[in-house]
């Protein structure tokens, strides 16, 4: 096989890849994870619950908003393709900021109540959910503003 | 990039809708390119070109910024 037909290939696995979204009805489908897991989260608080639970719940609700996140809306055209690239570009901006100045800022704090206070990450769950909840609003928030002429 | 959309669409009485449903994109899509928040791709711009019969160029013209 000629280097050419390879890198070829390569690409078009790589657009495909790219370009892939689960049909519209799956975006119902996630709506009904993320809401029931969220439910199930908010619940927990107060029944005392094996250690997976969590761990589960949370990744649960993470696939729910993928979901969402990567479902058709009921037209997909060129133009929802270009807000919801954008929305991913802002989405990826505002949590590296996030990741980078939050850590600061709750140091900052603690530090005045506490002297002990050490400098904190966070864990994959609280920036994932970060990233996909700032995606969702600001697609929806540039399809509205669209809208609105 | 300005376009003459709008004035093309009222010569031909159609409204964004129907121009719409005839190249499958949304109204939102129509409306946003006559507002010329959005440059449409050239795939699309060759549809709206086939739909009113005039070319490309007729429809959009570059601006002094572009």
């Amino acid at each position: 096989m000629s280097r050419e037909t390879i890198c070829e290939k390569e690409r078009t696995k790589i657009e495909k890849l790219n370009k892939f979204q689960f049909p519209f009805k799956f975006k119902k489908i996630g709506y009904y994870i993320t809401f029931i897991t969220f439910g199930l989260m908010i619940a927990k608080k107060f029944v005392e619950e094996p250690d997976w639970v969590k761990p589960v719940l949370s990744g649960i609700l993470l696939l729910g908003m993928l979901l969402i996140s990567m479902s058709r809306d009921k037209i997909e055209d060129e133009y929802i393709d270009s807000l919801r690239s954008q929305s991913y570009r802002f989405s990826f901006v505002i949590v590296v900021l996030y990741a980078l100045i939050q850590p600061l800022i709750n140091f900052g704090v603690g530090i005045l109540f506490d002297e002990t206070e050490k400098l904190q990450g966070f864990d994959y769950f609280q920036v994932l959910f970060f990233m996909l909840v700032v995606q969702l609003m600001a697609f929806y928030q540039l399809k509205r503003v669209s809208k609105l002429g | 990039m300005k376009n003459t959309l709008k004035v093309q669409r009222a010569i031909k009485d159609l409204t964004q809708d129907d121009l719409a449903k005839e190249i499958g994109v949304s109204r939102q899509t129509i409306n946003s390119i006559e507002k010329g928040r959005y440059v449409p791709s050239t795939v699309l711009a060759l549809k709206l070109s086939a739909v009113f019969e005039i070319s490309v160029n007729e429809f959009f013209e570059l601006e002094s910024d572009d």
